[in-house]
């Protein structure tokens, strides 16, 4: 199968007052039709720049400067004119973005807001659009759809408003779902909801999904693999099973660890990872996990480890994994780093 | 609900009801803000004129004796104590009477009445002129920030609203009547006499319109609905004239129309003095160079007027778009 979306060796850059950022640094990865992949990462990782340099949806006023690939259907999506951008946005790729409360236009009607995609991307007609508008936010469980979507985005709570800006991501079918962060800004009962939706609907059109986010719940309930990122660099990439059986890199075994567990320790505590991320304005030498790891090598300092393969479905930036890499033969069996 | 809505429920349940009042309530709470501005202002004037300042010395030749001024005073009712003659000065004003013009012969109100309609064409000229070249440059300008077109409007809208508005418009007549003899350097004869003054408002003021309007764009373009009509994959100017002017449009308006508040408040006076246009602003600063009390006292409250009306007008409008917008 030839990958729907190819990442290759993306890098991204902002220049700042506070010098230049590297917010994205060396990131490949590809997806398949209808897969599904999660990132994960803490807040300024580069997983939210990653997903937006695929649409080109930088801030109109951030100085950026992009390297690398990103082929979607086999063109370079950086590379492809304003005109043909313009089509894939919205028509073959949708996004839901973080904050539903601030992202729908305040002053127009919701069902028009769904409505104006449908048209821009399809050439319906105005009754058309309108029609399928209201079809997809019936579709994405707005009650009374009919009605509501003749009204503002200040009648609908955080969780509806975020189930109108799936309907719009999602109006003109596209290929590929770009879903960043969407459930950070909602109750949990929403969240779970949300998550259904979109894990739902993606299934039933069949959609591709990169769901960006820093909840591993989220990724354990709406990904087939997993890309955990570090101070702008992958670290490991692997199957959601792989992720929560056997992780392999110190980085995202210490991240597991921080996810609280009633079945463990109903009285035990969390174990945070020591230390802070580097800060991007500065050049990292070396594996940029290494000041913080318990088990680093003097090889971690001087040299930034490659993406090892160390199993079928299993990536991972780390010394350790060297070795495992060249044995990657053997029968796979539970491994620990030490 | 959730938290998330009870936070969100609050503000906009207030904003409802207050909405809900209806545009003919608010015309009359406007309307009530209005008088009292203007009797406050009547009031003012009266304290500054006959408190402060002593009429009868106004009224009187330099060279009057003290009995000569007595004798004015008196003439005048001028020697009544102070209650009674705030009190039929106020009643005179709201009558219509404002006295006589010594100047003109007939009485002041006749005289500003003459003037006003030549202010009001120069002030909507001129306004239209500004709100134009600042409203689309300061959209363009603002949606692109940091671009050439961005950098040079800025600049020559900084440089336009830093300029004293009579000495550009002196400027304006040595280069455009004097040098290029196109339009005439003063007066009022036909179409061409307004363009050079009414390109002086639109310059000064259309820079601060653009100002503000800019900034009102640049913000309004970071937020993420922009981003979101982006990620639809509509063009620039389609996020530009779709979303991001239909959330301006309010701000926009009310700029404009504090602009046009302001030349009531003063600014189109110097205008028309410089290029001789006979207007309130002419008139007042002739009324006063020959100490025509009555005719000064008239125009500075007629274009008080002028001022509370246009606040009440751009403050009904707001309201109008407002609620159409909302509705739309």
């Amino acid at each position: 199968m030839s990958a729907l979306l190819e990442v290759k060796d993306l890098s991204v850059s902002f220049e700042t007052r506070g010098g230049v950022v590297r917010a994205v640094d060396g990131l490949s990865f590809s997806l398949g039709a209808g897969e599904s992949l999660g990132i994960v990462g803490e807040s300024g990782s580069g997983k939210t720049v990653s997903s937006l340099s695929i649409l080109r949806l930088f801030g109109l006023f951030d100085d950026v400067s992009v390297s690398g690939k990103i082929l979607f259907e086999g063109r370079d999506l950086l590379r492809v004119s304003e005109a043909e951008l313009s089509r894939i946005r919205g028509g073959k790729i949708g996004m839901v973005f973080q904050d539903p409360l601030t992202s729908l236009n305040p002053v127009m009607p919701v069902g028009e807001q769904v409505a104006e995609s449908i048209r821009f991307h399809t050439g319906a007609s105005r009754p058309q659009a309108h029609r399928r508008a209201v079809e997809m936010l019936d579709r994405v469980g707005i009650p009374d759809a009919n009605k509501r979507c003749e009204e503002l985005p200040h009648s609908f709570s955080g969780g509806m408003r975020q189930r109108v800006m799936v309907a719009i991501a999602l109006a003109c079918e596209p290929k590929l779902l770009i879903a960043d962060e969407p459930t950070t800004a909602l109750d949990v009962t929403v969240q779970a909801q949300v998550l259904l939706l979109l894990d739902e609907l993606r299934r039933e059109m069949g959609i591709a999904l990169i769901m960006i986010t820093h909840d591993f719940g989220v990724v354990a309930a709406t990904a087939d693999r997993v890309l955990v990122m570090y101070a702008a660099q992958p670290m490991e990439h692997c199957s959601i099973h792989h992720l929560f059986q056997r992780a392999n890199h110190p980085y995202t075994e210490g991240l597991l660890r921080l996810v609280p567990r009633f079945e463990h320790q109903v009285h035990g505590r969390l174990h945070p990872i020591e230390g802070q991320p580097p800060a991007l304005t500065e050049e990292i030498v070396g594996c940029p996990f290494a000041p913080r790891c318990s088990f680093t090598l003097d090889r971690c300092k001087q040299e930034r480890p490659p993406l090892f393969r160390i199993g079928p479905d299993h990536e991972s930036a780390c010394w350790l994994a060297a070795e495992r890499a060249e044995r990657e033969t053997l029968p796979d069996k539970p491994w620990k780093a030490v | 609900m959730s938290s998330t809505d009870n936070k969100e429920s609050v503000l906009p349940a207030r904003r409802r009801a207050r909405a809900g009042e209806g545009i003919g309530v608010l015309l009359l709470r406007r309307l009530r803000d209005g008088i009292i501005t203007l009797l406050l202002v009547v009031a003012v004037i009266f304290v500054l004129a006959h408190v402060v300042g002593d009429p009868a010395l106004v009224f009187s030749p330099v060279d009057a004796s003290d009995e000569e001024v007595e004798r004015i005073a008196r003439a005048f009712g001028l020697d009544r104590p102070f209650w009674e003659r705030f009190g039929s000065y106020f009643a005179d004003i709201f009558t219509g009477d404002f006295g006589e013009s010594w100047w003109q012969n007939r009485p002041a109100l006749a005289a500003v009445a003459e003037a006003l309609p030549n202010t009001i064409y120069l002030t909507l000229a001129g306004i239209a002129g500004a709100a134009l070249t600042g409203i689309v440059g300061g959209v363009f300008a603002g949606s692109r920030p940091g671009s050439l077109f961005d950098r040079g409007s800025n600049f020559f809208s900084i440089s336009a609203l830093s300029v004293p508005n009579f000495w550009l418009g002196l400027l304006f007549i040595v280069i455009f009547s004097v040098q290029l003899g196109w339009f005439p350097t003063s007066g009022m004869f036909g179409v061409s006499s307004i363009v050079l003054p009414a390109l002086t408002i639109a310059v000064v003021h259309g820079g601060r319109v653009f100002q503000l309007v800019r900034s009102a764009t640049v913000e309004e373009m970071s937020k993420p609905y922009v981003r979101v009509a982006r990620s639809k994959g509509f063009p620039h100017r389609m996020v530009l004239w779709r979303h991001v002017l239909r959330n301006t449009g309010l701000t926009t308006a009310t700029i404009a129309g504090w602009e046009y508040v302001r030349l009531w408040g003063g600014a189109v006076f110097a205008i028309e003095w410089v290029f001789a246009w006979p207007g309130i602003g002419t008139l007042t600063i002739n009324a006063a160079e020959r100490q025509d009390f009555f005719v000064l006292q008239a125009a500075v409250i007629i274009a008080g007027v002028f001022v509370i009306v246009s606040n009440l007008v751009v403050d009904l409008l707001y309201r109008v778009i407002d609620n159409r917008i909302k509705s739309s």
